[in-house]
């Protein structure tokens, strides 16, 4: 009765709507980023209206308490979380995947040191140290945000690698190309990093969006970029002069409801190209 | 002499332990190395700042200054001041606040975590149970009308910062229809006493931090067990029992007992997220905790309280991490019965 359950519906008709529905979002929240601001060109700096106006025919998104327009904030911000969000988890992904490979391929002592080390970083929760390396420097610029990002989210990449190269090593083909003789680094560049590549790829979606939600983390508190917008400080901005408690929901709502929409969907790419690259998970 | 030997149940307890003590020990180094590594030195700077001020101004801030300047000693060498540093946290003198001279850090703290902490372990246990039960059902429900409405939805939730539903509960519920306070953690005209009246008004305040950080929650763990108990529904014994006939609902019993046990462990590693989300969501409500000490001790760059504050949430989070291995030693099966056997 129970494996009756599974055999309803099509299951890759599932998996192409999942893909759909995140790339469509995904592709809307990236145009009105890129291209938005070709259509609606307000400086986002600018202050342009009167103060706290809620969404009108002028101003589609109303202006926060300093007049300036929150739509061509968001825009600007949007640009702002991915390219901290595309930069952190670039960095991210390649401590990780450096660090799983060598512990890996390489085992003995390199391994134990090196999974000790992720183990640690692991646990000591990636939100606190980023608030704590931030605190320390003044002036904070979206790469500067992005490597505090970076260096504090890679553990689990590291560990996922590891264990996907751990069971690699021990592979026909790779023992042939031990005994051809070839090296190390070309054994894993050849053979080992082309067959674990999809999931590095899922690594990445899933590594941008916890960093663009890290972000807004860090800005909330303070810490996040002294210089230009993202939606974490649109947010924070929001937080600090009370639009909450003052009743201006056009203020706080856009960004996070992007945020949102943002992780979401990358969550689901990851999850659709997880069904695809793995059949099993969906199968009946 | 001869090494008592240990059981499988001990000697893991006993590595756990090392390695949770190691990271702690690895974390007081990086919160020690890292004002002294970063260029410019900013306690360097701040502590020029203050001696300027201190040319100018009363006896406090020369107090201040020679107070921040023997616990920091920088112009010792660098070993003797990383072992007075360790000494004194040892012994708990987590130094003095600049912002709230002359109270000490450890004692500041200590009188806001209480706030931080009751709502933290109540939402997550919470969020746990639910999670685990919700997420089983879907997987039950898989490939159904329940599982397709249910999965989105926390897929969603779980990506949520508890922060921005924080605002969007306080703007609903509080200040459009007025049913929650707006701010604080119990009503200002009170005095915080254990009376009914208080507790109460405690209650009240709690109702909507408490809520942000639950249904973000549930999304993630939900989630969690729904893959487990499709994996766990799919083997052998599954089909077994049911081939011996046995009832749904027992069959079901047995998948849920296994396929919880990893979310035991993923109740460890989560615990710290959980925490930076619920400090900055007690910003959007006022709410006196230690996220509400930090955004003040980051504000004022106080940094001894920024220390301190961090030495003490983590402290308390490997202590939690520790407290949940403990509880998967003992409710996983194969960790007991090889120490019974031994």
């Amino acid at each position: 009765m129970l494996r009756g359950l599974y055999k309803v519906l099509n299951p890759e008709l599932f998996t192409i709507k999942k893909l759909d529905a995140s790339v469509a979002v995904l592709s809307a929240i990236i145009l009105t980023g890129f291209v938005g601001p070709w259509i609606y060109p307000v400086d986002p700096r600018a202050v342009v209206g009167p103060l706290e106006t809620p969404p009108t025919a002028a101003f589609p998104l109303g202006t926060d308490a300093y007049g300036k327009d929150i739509l061509a904030q968001l825009m600007s911000g949007i640009r702002g979380s991915l390219q901290i969000g595309v930069t952190a988890a670039a960095i991210a992904l390649l401590i990780g995947v450096m660090v799983g490979l060598v512990a890996g391929y390489k085992g003995r002592l390199t391994e134990s040191l090196l999974m000790m080390l992720t183990d640690i970083v692991l646990l000591l929760p990636s939100i606190l140290l980023m608030i704590l390396i931030a605190a320390y420097f003044k002036w904070r610029d979206p790469l500067l945000v992005s490597i505090i990002i970076g260096v504090t989210s890679w553990p689990w990449v590291a560990r996922a690698v590891r264990s996907q190269t751990l069971s690699l090593k021990s592979r026909e083909f790779v023992y042939l190309s031990k005994m051809a003789g070839y090296r190390d680094l070309q054994i894993v560049v050849r053979d080992i990093l082309p067959n674990i590549a999809s999931y590095i790829f899922m690594a990445y979606v899933l590594l941008m969006s916890g960093a663009m939600i890290a972000e807004t983390g860090l800005s909330m508190i303070g810490l996040g970029v002294t210089q230009g917008v993202t939606l974490g400080s649109i947010l924070f901005w929001a937080q600090v002069l009370e639009a909450v408690r003052r009743g201006l929901w056009w203020w706080f709502i856009p960004p996070g409801a992007v945020l949102v929409a943002l992780a979401a969907s990358l969550l689901m790419l990851a999850t659709a190209l997880d069904e695809y690259f793995n059949p099993r998970l969906r199968g009946g | 002499m001869k090494m008592p030997k240990l059981g499988p149940l001990a000697t893991y307890l006993v590595r756990r332990s090392l390695f949770v003590l190691a990271t702690f020990l690895s974390f007081l180094l990086i919160i020690f190395a890292l004002p002294r590594a970063i260029p410019g030195n900013p306690v360097a700077t701040l502590l020029a700042q203050l001696f300027q001020q201190a040319q100018a101004n009363p006896d406090t801030i020369k107090a201040v200054y020679r107070k921040f300047m023997e616990e920091f000693g920088l112009d010792k060498p660098l070993h003797e001041q990383l072992y007075d540093f360790l000494s004194r946290v040892m012994v708990g003198d987590l130094g003095t606040s600049i912002a709230f001279y002359p109270r000490k850090v450890a004692d500041l703290v200590a009188s806001y975590l209480p706030w931080t902490l009751g709502l933290l372990i109540p939402a997550t246990i919470a969020a746990w149970i639910l999670g685990n039960l919700l997420g089983a059902w879907a997987a039950y429900k898989r490939k159904t009308a329940v599982d397709n409405v249910l999965l989105p939805t926390f897929l969603v939730l779980s990506q949520i910062p508890y922060y921005w539903l924080a605002m969007i509960l306080l703007y609903v519920l509080a200040v459009y229809s007025r049913l929650f306070p707006v701010a604080g953690a119990y009503p200002p005209t009170i005095q915080p006493a254990l009376t009914a009246q208080f507790v109460t008004g405690v209650l009240y305040h709690y109702t909507l931090p408490f809520l942000s950080i639950l249904v973000v929650a549930i999304g993630g763990w939900a989630i969690g067990m729904r893959v487990l108990v499709i994996y766990e529904l799919r083997s052998d014994y599954v089909e077994y029992s049911e081939l011996l006939g046995l009832d749904d609902k027992k069959i079901l019993g047995y998948v849920y007992k296994n396929s919880v046990l990893p979310q035991v462990t993923g109740l460890a590693l989560s615990l710290g997220t959980v925490m930076g989300g619920a400090l900055i969501t007690e910003l959007v409500f006022s709410y006196p905790g230690t996220g509400f000490l930090l955004f003040r001790a980051l504000s004022t760059l106080d940094y001894p309280l920024i220390q301190g504050t961090f030495i003490i949430l983590v402290s308390t989070l490997l202590l939690a991490n520790f407290i949940v291995d403990l509880l998967y030693a003992w409710i996983d099966p194969r960790i007991r019965a090889s120490y019974v056997g031994d």
